[in-house]
């Protein structure tokens, strides 16, 4: 277990050899979500395999690596593609990232991923800003001896998504004249897609919209005491007394048309924050 | 499961070495209720480490022993310090002290901890009686090879905790006067707390205190033919709408504060045995 940290160590290191500066954030891109790079400024890209520890994404449409640059003037390291409980991966090679975003001086993390809609105000193509989470994942990146040198034993989870960017967030989303939701995600393992009774359940539950991925890496993230402003892409609408098949190609295509709302978002919190950092 | 037999028959033998009694009832104390062994006659304090098929303790208000010794005029075995499936452990190594227990000659299983309460009438330094209990915490120690030496392979749960008990306690708490809850726990696996989303899927679904213990302790209690008293220290208050955060010592503190209560209902239902 606590060899964890010199794993974060050797990967951080690695990254710091051929890209030099401190990330004021980490962006994980979801499905069907990679497009945000072309906007990253000074790229320089380091694939999966050449950072020690990283595993490989498997999953369709993710690509598997990292892109560090600049973006709203910010220095920001994403990860092109990330990895899923359902390949196989336990929760703690799958937060590593996040781990060392944090030990190369990220604050802010952005989480991105196409999720299924639940609620049924909602539509495909729609954002929803993550107001909170639901783990039903079956498993938490924190069980084993807590390293305290990476953060508390018992985590406080009362506001996992800072309140602030969320507060940011829609304002955004209201100055580009889009809809933005906001909402709470459960987190399932997959890799199957829900059955009607299990999208009634979750949505009996309290959630709004299902993913298989994010909590994860939220949990490790506020574990590391990052803030964290978290965007879910409605892909498909999962309604289980009208519910269709969900076709992969689809869902990622209506990801790569709600792109432009989340660039917005992303960018926008961005610019919040050089500007917050210019007025401290 | 041939072995979990062995490592029980080593963990039987390394407490008869130091101890040799047969108790009546087992003590499983939660975070920051290791006060409750004060009123125990300790014969014999056993280290964990003393017993080398258990695991080592890792979390926070935990020590990590046996106390042996008469509670209330009853030989009882107390775990001061237990195991959590959050900390690393199989669930068959966090429940392994329950086999031990009940290997040791324990008929009676007194099980504590603390919880945030979810039903909003409770309030923190409150006792809630265990009725019923939940198991999310996607673990069951019984999962395995089933060794029928140790119970059935489909233990009943229709009534984890002994109905007997729960009347006496309800009678000890209206003649002391002091407020008792009867609720249904339920088990998260942790480590982290919960989220306000995942407070109100708790309530929803029917709980009125969650926590990160005690059920899989049950479901091997239950599996071993144990009777089954179980108090939860409400040592904070889960209110999704107004929720603030939530230390580890915030809750050591108010778990302190239901002590004295606990220990009543203990005192008052050993003395029926």
């Amino acid at each position: 277990m606590l060899d964890l940290y010199d794993k974060i160590e050797e990967a951080t290191a690695a990254i710091r050899a051929q890209w030099s500066e401190t990330p004021h954030a980490g962006i994980i891109l979801g499905t069907g979500l990679g497009g945000l790079v072309e906007k990253i400024e000074n790229r320089v890209m380091i694939d999966y395999e050449d950072v020690p520890h990283f595993a490989c994404a498997t999953a369709t449409s993710h690509r598997g690596r990292l892109v560090c640059g600049s973006l709203q003037g910010l220095p920001v390291i994403a990860m092109e593609g990330r990895i899923h409980q359902y390949e196989g991966y336990p929760l703690k090679q799958i937060t590593l990232p996040v781990r060392v975003m944090r030990a190369l001086g990220a604050e802010l993390l952005i989480v991105t991923h196409a999720v299924g809609g639940m609620n049924p105000l909602y539509q495909a193509g729609d954002v929803m800003i993550i107001d909170d989470q639901i783990n039903l994942m079956g498993d938490n990146p924190l069980v084993g001896i807590n390293d305290d040198r990476l953060g508390v034993r018992f985590p406080d989870m009362s506001a996992p998504y800072t309140p602030e960017l969320i507060e940011v967030g829609l304002e955004i989303a209201r100055r580009n004249n889009f809809i933005a939701h906001r909402g709470v995600v459960v987190a399932v393992t997959g890799p199957c897609l829900e059955t009607r009774a299990e999208y009634r359940f979750l949505r009996a539950i309290g959630a709004d919209v299902v993913g298989m991925s994010t909590v994860p890496e939220v949990i490790v993230a506020v574990h590391s005491e990052m803030r964290v402003f978290g965007l879910s892409v409605i892909t498909d609408m999962c309604l289980p007394d009208a519910l269709k098949p969900a076709v992969v190609e689809e869902i990622v295509a209506v990801a790569n048309s709600a792109e432009p709302k989340l660039c917005a978002l992303v960018e926008g919190v961005l610019e919040h924050e050089a500007l917050k950092m210019a007025a401290d | 499961m041939q072995e979990l037999a062995k490592q029980i028959e080593s963990a039987v033998q390394a407490v008869q070495k130091r101890w040799d009694c047969t108790p009546r009832v087992g003590l499983i104390l939660g975070s920051g209720l290791a006060g409750l062994a004060d009123a125990m006659c300790v014969e014999e304090v056993i280290q964990y480490s003393e017993i080398t098929c258990l695991p080592q303790v890792t979390s926070l208000g935990h020590n990590g022993q046996l106390l042996c010794g008469m509670l209330a005029g009853c030989k009882t075995v107390t775990m001061q310090g237990r195991f959590h499936i959050y900390e690393g452990y199989s669930p068959q190594q966090a429940t392994l002290s329950v086999r031990l227990l009940k290997a040791l000659g324990v008929d009676v299983l007194l099980v504590t901890n603390a919880a945030g309460g979810i039903n909003p009438s409770y309030q923190v330094g409150d006792v809630m009686l265990i009725h019923d209990q939940i198991n999310l915490s996607f673990r069951n120690p019984l999962v395995g090879i089933n060794d029928e030496s140790l119970g059935p392979r489909f233990p009943d749960m229709s009534e984890p905790y002994d109905l007997k008990f729960e009347k006496l306690a309800i009678r000890i708490a209206r003649q002391q006067n002091f407020v008792l809850h009867r609720g249904v726990y339920i088990a998260l696996l942790g480590p982290t707390y919960e989220t306000r989303a995942e407070y109100r899927m708790a309530r929803q679904i029917g709980g009125d205190a969650v926590g990160m213990s005690t059920v899989p302790e049950v479901i091997v209690a239950r599996h071993a033919g144990l009777r089954v008293l179980g108090l939860s220290a409400i040592t904070n208050v889960g209110t999704p709408d107004h929720l603030t955060p939530t230390t580890g010592h915030q809750v050591l503190e108010a778990a302190s504060k239901a002590l004295p209560k606990l220990n009543s209902i203990f005192q008052g239902v050993l003395q029926t045995l």
